[in-house]
């Protein structure tokens, strides 16, 4: 396995514990499915990154490749069939203290979330609870989290209605209505603001905008843009729509087949992509809905968990595979140092001979 | 905005209007056609159709019915003559009419709730016998409804919440068998096992619908008599349908656990017993509620034999009495108000549901 020494921002983390000032430290995540009786999937291999406050990072890779799992393992929320099976995940308290969300034990998890992170689910529509009205979902999220004294219904109700202006609904009209009463865009705005209730250091955003029109999916972007200079949370984008990543994202992290291959900043990614799944991603249009599930420039999908090849997971569908790529799993190797979690890293074993090919489109 | 306060009716111009600006609907049609409403005008049809299949079916039998019932009473001694009286006195209508007066005395009856005489029971009213017993078989199934969904639906999130653990196996090859288990076996079983093998009862004592001496009214002697006296039925509705309800609550709950409400409940910190109530509970109980009726009337269908098995006099007995003595009147009388209590019970499940879910409101 890996075993090289690696950058802070990436590889496999050193024994160290958390980067300095990082918020969220990932340290060699493994998330896994069971199956069947005795089988099961690891649908996320080995991921490591450092996010720092603020910092918005988008998780980019065809559909299959593990984002929402690892989004899911962040927060502990996967299905009963899924476990974080190994690593660690290190999350900075807004009380300064240093949590391994891993370990924590069940009521601590619960004030965890939410508090700490929030996280708008991919094509959220089904969202809400159907038989409670928006203004009961904020009451119910204020009172899990309230302290001994019971806040008013009034107190909570006002603060409410200032989210909702936030993200530009009326409160008048949605408060009190009950999710089949809203169009699509407007439970996914309401969402939102229910996210940012509790003024979470992180928001984690799978496909928030899938499965919305394109005007409404600019707008929401846009007013999340906003709302995360005014409100400084750390975000996690997970997008098949590259435009948005590049609008949204400082830092953009390349997933195949459970695996980080590729992370750096948006630009480094953009312009100087070096990993050749990177670039085939960019060079591919993106659909105009739902999951990116082939790119143009790309045939074939990605490879089943259960039969990953022994090398590179990649070299199968590679333009650039030499003999070496089929044996030899790359490892994630830094390119470029930066601070902040910020350096370009790509897991590619021809990353240096290919660097003019790369660079010239 | 400046074009909305300007088209709007000035203040007083009366609340009338201007609630109904996106309702355009004259009241009248908007109260018939309330979800309620429509739900109560389809109860009365159905209630009304049936009224009208068992006065058409009796026309329709072979032979006249009047000869058919004095025949039978002539057994007991009567003459023909007498017999043919009786029989014709016992109908709320007069059977030498042409058929549409026949059929107008009959539904107007209907609504005034009389149904004629009994003929087995010299001078008791349809209605009257009827009211005698019914109220003992609704009582028992009623109590024995209640019990048997509030355990079964708290049973089944269990078995959901606890699915492919050693619990959830158990209870779910439990309700298997009780599914499958015919209701007056359950009957038989409670008192030959429970009662004479075991010991427990006194499954003579526990005969009948009231002690000896015990009068009727609110009072806690008479009520504990009546449960008491209930027991075994209610024991045997409870076990016929449990099994049924907690195996469709697991299912709906185990469904309903996989929403992204749910898991974005659990993401929002929200108490599991919250979520369990409000998210996962709610909403699994929602596609069940109309399942009750269905519940309350197999139960009903079953009191027939159940009753007979346990001596407790409800309207099973009655009904056979009617079969057996050829008594018209009293078995038209009984099919009516039957399916009518079984109508209404879907009605209140309707109600409930409507309730219980917003999307149904109007
Ligand atoms: N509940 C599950 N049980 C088993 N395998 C799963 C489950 N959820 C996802 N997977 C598998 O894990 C892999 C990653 O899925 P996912 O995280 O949804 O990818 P992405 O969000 O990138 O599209 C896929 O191969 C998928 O088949
Ligand atoms: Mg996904």
């Amino acid at each position: 396995m890996t075993d090289h020494p690696a950058a802070p921002a990436a590889g496999k983390a050193p024994a160290g514990g958390p980067a300095e000032g990082a918020l969220l430290s990932v340290r060699g995540v493994d998330v896994g499915y069971r199956t069947g009786r005795r089988t099961r999937v690891t649908a996320v291999r080995d991921v490591s990154f450092d996010l720092y406050p603020g910092q918005s990072m988008a998780l980019v890779g065809e559909s299959g490749c593990g984002k929402t799992t690892l989004g899911l393992g962040l927060l502990r929320l996967l299905p009963r069939t899924g476990v974080v099976s190994s690593g660690e995940i290190l999350f900075r308290r807004k009380d300064g203290r240093l949590v391994d969300v891993r370990t924590l034990a069940r009521e601590d998890l619960r004030r965890f979330r939410w508090n700490e992170a929030a996280m708008v689910f991919q094509g959220a529509m089904n969202a809400f609870n159907p038989v409670l009205r928006i203004e009961d979902h904020f009451l119910d999220t204020f009172r899990a989290h309230e302290g001994g004294r019971r806040r008013p219904r009034k107190e909570i109700l006002e603060q409410s209605a200032d989210l909702l202006t936030t993200v530009r609904l009326d409160p008048a009209r949605v408060l009190g209505s009950f999710p089949h009463e809203l169009s699509g865009g407007m439970r996914q705005r309401a969402l939102i603001a229910l996210a940012l209730a509790l003024k979470p250091q992180l928001l984690i955003l799978d496909e928030p905008t899938t499965a919305l029109d394109i005007l409404t999916q600019r707008s929401i972007v846009e007013r999340l843009a906003e709302l995360r200079d005014e409100l400084r949370f750390a975000m996690v984008f997970i997008t098949h729509d590259l435009g948005l990543a590049a609008e949204l994202a400082d830092r953009v992290g390349t997933m195949y087949a459970g695996r980080m291959i590729e992370t750096g900043t948006t630009r480094d990614i953009f312009y100087r992509a070096r990993h050749p799944y990177t670039s085939a991603l960019i060079n591919s249009v993106p659909p105009v809905a739902g999951d990116l599930t082939v790119p143009q420039s790309l045939p074939g999908g990605p490879p089943s968990l259960t039969a990953l090849p022994p090398g590179c997971s990649f070299a199968p569908r590679c333009a650039h595979a030499v003999d070496a790529c089929s044996h030899t799993r790359p490892t994630l190797d830094v390119l470029r140092t930066r601070t902040e979690g910020l350096s370009h890293a790509a897991a590619c074993l021809r990353t240096h001979e290919l660097l003019e090919g790369a660079t010239r489109d | 905005m400046a074009t909305e306060i300007a088209a709007s009716p000035p203040p007083g111009a009366g609340d009338a209007t201007s609630a109904r600006t996106d309702a355009p609907a004259p009241p009248l049609r908007r109260i018939w056609n309330h979800y309620a409403v429509v739900k109560v005008r389809k109860a009365l049809v159905v209630v009304f159709v049936v009224a009208n299949v068992t006065f058409f079916l009796g026309r329709a039998m072979p032979g006249d019915p009047i000869d058919v019932m004095a025949g039978r009473l002539t057994q007991n001694g009567m003459t023909m003559e007498e017999a043919r009286a009786v029989a014709m006195n016992s109908l709320a209508y007069d059977v030498d009419a042409p058929l549409h007066q026949q059929w107008w005395d009959f539904l107007v009856g209907l609504v005034t709730f009389d149904m004629g005489n009994t003929i087995n029971r010299p001078g008791v009213s349809v209605m009257d016998a009827i009211g005698a017993y019914l109220p003992w078989t609704l009582f028992s199934i009623g109590v024995g409804t209640v019990i048997a969904v509030a355990l079964g639906l708290a049973l089944g999130m269990v078995m959901a919440y606890r699915r492919n653990q050693f619990l959830d196996h158990v209870l779910s090859v439990a309700a298997s068998v009780l599914g499958a288990v015919p209701n007056y076996l359950i009957a038989m079983v409670l008192v030959v096992g429970g009662g004479m093998y075991l010991g427990w009862f006194n499954p003579i004592e526990l005969r009948g619908t009231v002690s000896p001496g015990v009068q009727a009214g609110f009072n806690l002697e008479f009520i504990g008599d009546a449960f008491f006296h209930a027991s075994l039925p209610i024991l045997t509705y409870v076990l016929a349908i449990i099994g049924t309800w907690m195996l469709v609550m697991k299912a709906s709950t185990t469904e309903v656990l996989s929403e992204d409400y749910v898991t974005v409940a659990r993401a929002r910190g929200l108490r599991d017993r919250r979520i369990a109530v409000a998210y996962v509970g709610r909403n699994a109980v929602l596609p069940l509620v109309a399942q009750i009726a269905i519940s309350f009337g197999t139960l009903v269908g079953g009191a027939i034999f159940v009753e007979q098995v346990l001596v407790y006099k409800g309207v099973g007995g009655l009904l056979l009495d009617a079969v057996n003595y050829r008594d018209y009147p009293l078995l038209q009388g009984l099919l009516i108000i039957i399916t009518s209590c079984v109508v209404a019970a879907n009605l209140v499940a309707d109600m409930l549901y409507s309730r219980l879910d917003p999307r149904i409101r109007d």
